[in-house]
């Protein structure tokens, strides 16, 4: 009975020492990936809402809106392995808009095929004149300002007529910490980007107040604040957005260069630099997987879309400049690349 | 007494294994290489011996290469950070860019890094009105002359957007900014990368922007704002054009592949204001300013060493020859500033200066 009692006492304190070094590991495990499980909890699994009011039809039609802006689809996540579609957003979230809601000054659908690695990356301008999901005709910049990236999200499904399965969202301070989390970026720059009225509201001076740019053309390793002036500067090229929206894809392609040198090691080091300006619906182990995915991916299975003219016109409308979309030919060229539902 | 001790030893090597799987996990994390991991020119040596006097800009100083080994001229960067050196033919000078946070100006500096000469003055002291500011840079010197090329954002209408750069020309000891050489097409960035060629006439990058693109054509300038002769076509999107010491060939450095990611390093025939077919040395790199050598024995460019990125400097022997030598990495771990050309002196010594 006693030779029993003491194999039991054994037993269970072998067990109890063995749980030890597990929960001892687990601990150490999540002292370093704590930075990571914070942003997680805060910045990331933040779900779409698809149940937003969409536009009335009759309101999209008089404007000669998409013809399908008033479906919004349901949420079906993709499977293991399947194509998905991303929207990445970019905002000014600078000190003229603290506390308050942000226009998106960057939108980018990207499809990524993880079985062929191929991507497609769409810009879409920011002043182009749509119907928004929360109602009404605006540019699709006020999407995210009126009713965040649900509403962005809900707006460029109605609009495009295809189904987004995650966001992405970064503020300024967020994609300049980034750049220099993965120690810049190398980029060849198109051509001089010169702006004598870029906003000075990172460099601690007035919001308000302009600073001079001069972004030297060639290769070159840009830090972040490098690569802000150069993907954000549009008064001095004649294409405006659409130039600068060639140069935040062009951005996008060199961030994916160090993403192969990234291991999951490098989340928390890469979650505490971008801290609030950050948010997405994918969960830290969704964007986990997609490194490798990223590494993957060659260039030359990279397409990129511009809707510049013929797909968008300008014009004014409310007083203000834009961007007037040639639906009959934006759709056929967005449902090549991203489905129509 | 031992019962405690065999626990306290328990719980010890619970709290260390605990500690080693956190250490375990750090290490799987890859090391990106920052600013802090590049060696300042100094404390290293080239691979191999590059003839004349080479001047090159790493984190807003200037370095002289020289008989194998480097010089730091000590420049301050109180104001701002120094790049784009040229050297001043038959002198031990150098002009070299001070770039401010709004201004850039160009200075003559001695051998050793003095300032001689404060060349031009473009900071605007409103400080409302920072449109006020100008920008030059890429200086470049006529050999054998006192005549100075370089890119400047004149004119520029304080009314509108535009800020472009165009390529002007002055003399050193005269009038900096003396006459507009080229006119640069709006809203495009304009005109960069002059360089003099022996026959009088000036080679640059022209930037334009057509079917939704900015692409830059190399151009030719024989006289004032007349019209440029155009060497390359807009798809070839070539750029930083640097004519050999004898004119008969151009190394120039063109976009390539997909997305904007990388460009390639050629070579062609210049030939009675024509081209002839590139040959391109260097492919699908992040090849940047070539420069040949004075003698003509090779040129010297930048590009990055592996994916990390660092701006190396290169060279290849021959490339005037219809056999070139592979490329040479010749430094490691430098990063040198690849939007500032090198500049190549014929003096192979420079007397080092008390300061």
């Amino acid at each position: 009975m006693r030779r029993h009692h003491v194999r039991r006492t054994r037993i269970v304190l072998g067990f109890l020492i063995a749980f030890g070094f597990v929960l001892s590991g687990a601990i150490g495990a999540l002292a370093y990936f704590m930075p990571a499980i914070v942003t997680a909890i805060q910045d990331t699994g933040h779900a779409i809402d698809r149940n937003l009011p969409t536009a009335t039809a009759s309101a999209i039609a008089s404007l000669g809106a998409s013809p399908s802006a008033t479906a919004t689809a349901q949420s079906v996540p993709p499977a293991p392995g399947a194509p998905f579609t991303v929207l990445l957003l970019g905002s000014d979230n600078d000190a003229k808009f603290m506390g308050g809601p942000v226009l998106t000054q960057s939108m980018i659908l990207a499809r990524v095929n993880p079985t062929t690695k191929q991507v497609v990356m769409e810009s879409i301008p920011r002043d182009m004149w749509v119907s928004l999901s929360t109602g009404g005709f605006a540019k699709i910049d006020a999407a995210y300002e009126h009713g965040g990236a649900s509403a962005a999200v809900a707006t460029v499904e109605a609009d495009f007529d295809i189904h987004i399965d995650h966001y992405a969202w970064i503020g300024l301070l967020g994609l300049v910490n980034l750049i220099n989390q993965v120690g810049g970026i190398d980029v060849v720059a198109t051509n001089p980007v010169m702006d004598d009225f870029y906003p000075a509201d990172l460099s601690g001076k007035n919001p308000y107040a302009y600073e001079r740019v001069a972004v030297l053309p060639g290769p070159q390793h840009m830090d972040g604040l490098e690569a802000l002036m150069y993907v954000r500067s549009r008064h001095g090229d004649l294409r405006s957005d659409f130039g600068r929206s060639q140069r935040q894809q062009q951005v996008l392609l060199a961030l994916r260069a160090k993403a192969k040198l990234l291991g999951i090691a490098n989340l928390p080091d890469i979650a505490t630099a971008m801290g609030n300006d950050f948010s997405t619906d994918m969960t830290i182990s969704e964007i986990a997987s997609l490194l490798p995915i990223a590494s993957n991916i060659q260039l030359q299975n990279v397409k990129q879309v511009i809707l510049a003219s013929p797909y968008t016109s300008t014009g004014v409308l409310d007083n203000e400049d834009v961007l007037l979309p040639n639906w009959n030919l934006i759709l056929p060229e967005t449902h090549l690349y991203f489905p129509a539902v | 007494m031992r019962r405690a001790l065999t626990v306290i030893l328990v719980l010890a090597l619970m709290a260390g294994f605990g500690f080693g799987v956190n250490r375990f996990i750090a290490s799987k994390k890859h090391t990106i290489p920052t600013e802090a991991s590049v060696f300042i020119p100094t404390a290293t040596r080239p691979k191999i011996v590059l003839p004349g006097t080479l001047y090159l800009a790493q984190n807003g100083d200037i370095y002289r290469l020289s008989d194998g080994f480097f010089t730091d001229l000590h420049l301050s960067t109180s104001k701002g950070l120094w790049m784009q050196p040229a050297y001043v033919p038959n002198s031990q000078e150098i002009v070299a860019v001070l770039r401010a946070a709004e201004y850039s100006d160009l200075y003559l500096l001695s051998a050793d890094g003095q300032i001689v000469q404060q060349l031009s003055n473009n900071a605007n002291p409103h400080l409302n009105e920072v449109f006020l500011n100008h920008w030059m840079f890429y200086p470049r010197m006529v050999p054998g002359s006192n005549t100075i090329y370089f890119s400047y954002d004149q004119p520029k209408d304080s009314a509108t957007y535009a800020v472009d750069f165009s390529v002007w020309s002055g003399t050193l000891g005269g009038k900096l900014a003396a006459t507009q050489i080229s006119d640069s097409n709006p809203f495009t960035g304009g005109d960069v990368d002059p360089s003099p060629m022996a026959n009088g006439a000036v080679i640059y990058s022209k930037f334009a922007i057509g079917s939704g693109n900015a692409y830059s054509q190399i151009a030719i300038q024989t006289k004032p704002q007349g019209k440029p002769i155009l060497l390359t076509t807009p798809a070839e999107d070539c750029g930083q054009p640097a004519p050999s010491p004898d004119g008969t060939k151009v190394a120039m450095i063109c976009m390539s592949g997909t997305g904007g990611q990388s460009t390639r390093l050629e070579i062609a025939t210049l030939t009675a204001g024509k081209l002839g077919p590139p040959v391109t040395l260097v492919n699908n790199c992040l090849c940047a300013d070539p420069e040949w050598a004075p003698d003509g024995s090779g040129l010297v460019y930048y590009n990055t060493a592996d994916a990390t990125g660092h701006f190396e400097l290169w060279w290849i022997a021959g490339a005037l020859g219809a056999a070139p030598a592979p490329p040479l990495q010749v430094t490691t771990n430098l990063d040198f500033d690849a939007t500032s050309p090198p500049s190549w002196s014929p003096l192979s010594t420079v007397p080092v200066m008390s300061r």
